[in-house]
């Protein structure tokens, strides 16, 4: 039992403990936070498995990310620390199910995979390798990837939003004015191929 | 070890001279005496001492405690990667710039939630105002600390130091200082970019706090003003690099300069009401950053 | 024996203050801030010792010992030309023509020194109204939301003004004891984020009365500079001596050197033809001069300019205007029901 041994079960304990965390609060800042905590613990073992840039570089996008998180929950939900117990795990059933097939079908990737045992050798430039093998010999892969999400997102949003907040997409849903009884905020339907907001603005 | 202790005494010397700058840059504005003003940092840290801390109803008590104590050790930690000499930090490792930039991500989290725990209106509203800025104040500083990485061809501190025995990162980077100068006011919460502890919300996420958790953020917040300054003055100002005086002492120097800079922005120049300052940030200051990180290419092509 | 030495320097500190200004108490008070010896702070988690300056509305009574009970230990409350309300024990008593200062003094190294006193609360630490246990979940409302915990009520979900998002809107009143406001006046608030959605006028502000022109003026252009985080620059200019030519002229120049009118947006706050920054830049010039006249345009109501905008932008607007504007803009409204008041912070 080595000292990276030990820091390497305390940190999957500390990673176990706040991914429970998550769950158990009844207030949803807190719980984006556990998460996050559950993140550095999982960034703190790249570090062990001398992955230096990728452990550091987890913690700060965990850390971005979990905040941008926490914000839209706060601003969506205005109570200022959970002052009113809320549940937080909904559809039981479905989720216990989606939970324990991803745990199996992790923990058999993991236990079925042939993983490397070698340490990494002292002195090897993990970064400028880390770094090639990302704009190099995988780039294609990486940049396809990131446009594929990219596309993915824009889409979803897309379909998800036909009906909008003020009725359907395509029957030309207007959200209301800036300011109350103003004039309606955002573009006109356009109803043929020509110009039509122009004329409306003519007019 | 020494570099550890280095560390925590510039630390310490970096909260006492931010505070009596404070001081005396705010008595020389107000027209009050400059000479009481030069030991009332004590006073104040007395007094505050001396009084009850508040416990607002039903606070989140751990994130209170937390917050300005994680902030605290997020001045350290930034502190760490900064060489007193060459070789000479505490954690001298390759990818010391990200660390920085992990730490300066967290000040956002911690500052958030300070106003968040207090469970009170005002807090809170300077919590998530100062979410909305800091966020991107933070990314400008990611692409300019990226062009100032790009003529040492590493992401450690200490060889960004030394790809500037030639000529300093603030002269052949013109606007990377500048920019990176915002993050700091913004990672401090002073003056043209406070918005986390403001005077409209009645000192914002800290305006709750009294005795000495009050203190505690007040010093954390001048923990984070020295750790910045000093890696301001390390990867703009070339850090240990001078001659005659020893590299430490240079860097203490760069750094006490940049700290007044800082202080005297704060109390010298008003700030923007929030909606036009993320306009701007995201229109005209974010272009700005991509604008040095093309310079910083063409210029480490050369 | 520790304690002793951290209170023997702590002694030697500004006294922190926090003052809550009567009616026609402008003028004295704004001496009070001049005085290099007592820092007058803007939240009353930072202040020692109360000053209630002059004799509070009837109506602003039990605000004042919200207020009062949110000061942290050791703490006391001076009465400058008030009689102490029945319940302060122990009371500072100043008359209307002394200068606090030495008392305050005093009375400040007693508390530190544990000589003595603190002041208890002045109210029960009880809820305002009843809530808990009442609700699916105990939290005071129905369903998993709603009610008013601790006396403030829950944020429930309401269209946004600007874009029609349901976002949670959420109420509450801030003055009239409220640092960026103009002594008097509150506001009771309903925000999303930090967008003000609807705003009530609770109490007027009061009214400066006759000559005291020149106090109000250099106080509210102090609570500008506030507001644009120029701290220093605001307690100069509260203090400056508005006779003397030379030092306001360079305040003047300051105020023009830190942008701070360029600061606030254009058009911010328009009514009779004048926005915040027009109304500002003319405060700024009108310094020292009591003749000046504030703009008495045609009638407008406050509560109409603020919906829509940003927290700081409208404590911007409510500041650009002079007090005696200001009583017209803010007249009393008719009270529809029993409503709550305080955070005095």
């Amino acid at each position: 039992m080595t000292l990276s041994d030990i820091a390497f079960w305390l940190f999957s304990a500390g990673a176990v403990w706040t991914a429970w965390r998550v769950f158990r609060t009844d207030s949803m800042v807190r719980a984006s936070f556990a998460l996050m905590l559950s993140f550095f613990c999982v960034a703190a073992i790249l570090l062990l498995l001398s992955a230096p840039y990728l452990g550091i570089a987890t913690i700060f996008m965990m850390a971005v990310e979990m905040m941008v998180m926490a914000l839209f929950m706060v601003m969506f939900m205005m109570n200022p620390a959970g002052l009113n117990p809320m549940m937080m795990v909904h559809q039981h059933k479905v989720s216990i199910g989606a939970g324990v097939a991803a745990f199996a079908g992790l923990g058999a990737a993991a236990l079925l995979t042939d993983l490397p045992h070698h340490a990494v050798a002292a002195g090897k430039p993990v970064i400028r390798d880390l770094g090639t093998e990302l704009l190099g010999g995988s780039m294609l892969i990486f940049e396809t990837a990131g446009i594929t999400l990219l596309a993915t997102m824009v889409a979803t949003v897309v379909l998800s939003s036909r009906s909008g907040r003020f009725g359907a997409a395509d029957e030309g849903s207007r959200p209301p004015g800036l300011e109350p009884g103003g004039k309606p905020a955002g573009r006109a339907p356009e109803r043929d191929s020509d110009h039509s907001h122009h004329a409306e603005h003519g007019g | 070890m020494t570099a550890l202790i280095a560390v925590l005494l510039l630390l310490a010397a970096g909260i006492w001279f931010g505070a009596t700058a404070d001081a005396v840059a705010e008595a020389a504005v107000a027209g009050h005496p400059v000479r009481a003003a030069l030991t009332s940092p004590f006073r104040r840290a007395a007094l505050m001492l001396s009084r009850q801390a508040i416990a607002t109803e039903h606070p989140d008590r751990l994130n209170r405690l937390l917050a300005p104590a994680c902030y605290l050790v997020l001045a350290a930690a930034g502190l760490s990667v900064i060489p007193f000499a060459p070789g000479m930090a505490v954690t001298d490792i390759a990818t010391g710039l990200v660390l920085w930039g992990a730490c300066e991500a967290l000040v956002v989290v911690v500052v958030f939630l300070n106003g968040w725990s207090a469970n009170a209106p005002l807090p809170l509203i300077g919590g998530y105002r100062y979410v909305a800025i800091g966020l991107p104040a933070m990314l400008i500083s990611m692409f300019v600390l990226i062009g100032a990485a790009l003529p040492a061809q590493s992401l450690g501190v200490g060889a960004v130091v030394e790809s500037q025995r030639v000529l300093i990162n603030a002269v052949r980077q013109p606007l990377g200082l500048p920019l990176f100068l915002l993050l700091g006011l913004s990672i401090t919460l002073r003056g043209p970019f406070d918005y986390g502890d403001s005077a409209d919300l009645a000192g914002g996420t800290h305006a709750e706090a009294s005795g000495a958790h009050r203190l505690l953020w007040r010093a954390a917040k001048l923990a984070m003003l020295t750790a910045f300054s000093a890696m301001a003055a390390t990867v703009f100002l070339g850090g240990y690099l001078g001659t005659v005086l020893p590299g430490p002492a240079w860097l203490v120097l760069k750094t006490a300069l940049v700290m007044l800079v800082l202080v005297a922005i704060t109390h010298l120049v008003a700030r923007v009401p929030p909606a036009r300052m993320l306009t701007w940030l995201w229109t005209v200051l974010l272009p700005l950053s991509f604008v040095d990180l093309v310079w910083a290419g063409l210029e480490a092509m050369r | 024996m520790a304690m002793k030495a951290l209170a023997r320097i702590a002694m030697r500190a500004p006294i922190p203050v926090f003052v809550a200004t009567g009616r026609g108490w402008l003028g004295p008070c704004r001496k009070l801030a001049a005085s290099a010896d007592i820092a007058v702070v803007a939240n009353i988690r930072q202040a020692a010792i109360l000053i209630v300056a002059g004799e509070p509305r009837d109506e602003d009574r039990d605000a004042l010992r919200r207020l009062h009970d949110q000061m942290p230990h050791p703490r006391a409350t001076a009465w400058w030309g008030t009689r102490p309300f029945a319940e302060a024990d122990s009371a500072l008593e100043v008359s209307a023509t002394d200068d606090p200062g030495p008392l305050l003094r005093r009375a400040f190294a007693a508390l530190l020194a544990r000589v003595r006193e603190s002041e208890p609360d002045w109210l029960p630490d009880d809820p305002p109204n009843p809530w808990r246990g009442e609700g699916d979940h105990g939290q005071g409302g129905k369903g998993m939301m709603g009610g008013t915990p601790y006396g403030r009520p829950m944020a429930m979900t309401a269209d946004d003004l600007r874009d029609g998002l349901a976002l949670d809107s959420f109420s509450f009143t801030v003055g009239p004891f409220y640092p960026s406001l103009p002594p008097g006046l509150a506001l009771e608030l309903v925000l999303q984020g930090d967008i003000i959605q609807s705003a009530r006028i609770v109490r007027p502000p009061l009214d400066p009365g006759k000559g005291a022109a020149d106090a109000c003026r250099s106080m509210i252009v102090g609570r500008m500079l506030h507001l644009l985080e120029l701290d220093a620059l605001a307690r100069r200019c509260e203090a400056v001596p508005v006779d003397d030519r030379d030092a306001v002229a360079a305040l003047r120049r300051r105020i023009g050197a830190s942008g701070a009118m360029r600061a606030i947006p254009d058009g911010l706050g328009r009514i009779a033809g004048a926005d915040a920054r027009t109304r500002f830049t003319r405060m700024v010039a009108a310094l020292g001069d009591a003749e000046a006249s504030s703009f008495a345009g045609p009638g407008g109501r406050l509560v109409d300019l603020l919906p829509g905008l940003e927290w700081s932008e409208a404590m911007l607007v409510i500041n650009s205007f002079s007090h005696r504007d200001l009583v017209a803009l803010a007249p009393r409204e008719v009270e529809p029901e029993e409503h709550r008041e305080g955070h005095g912070t």
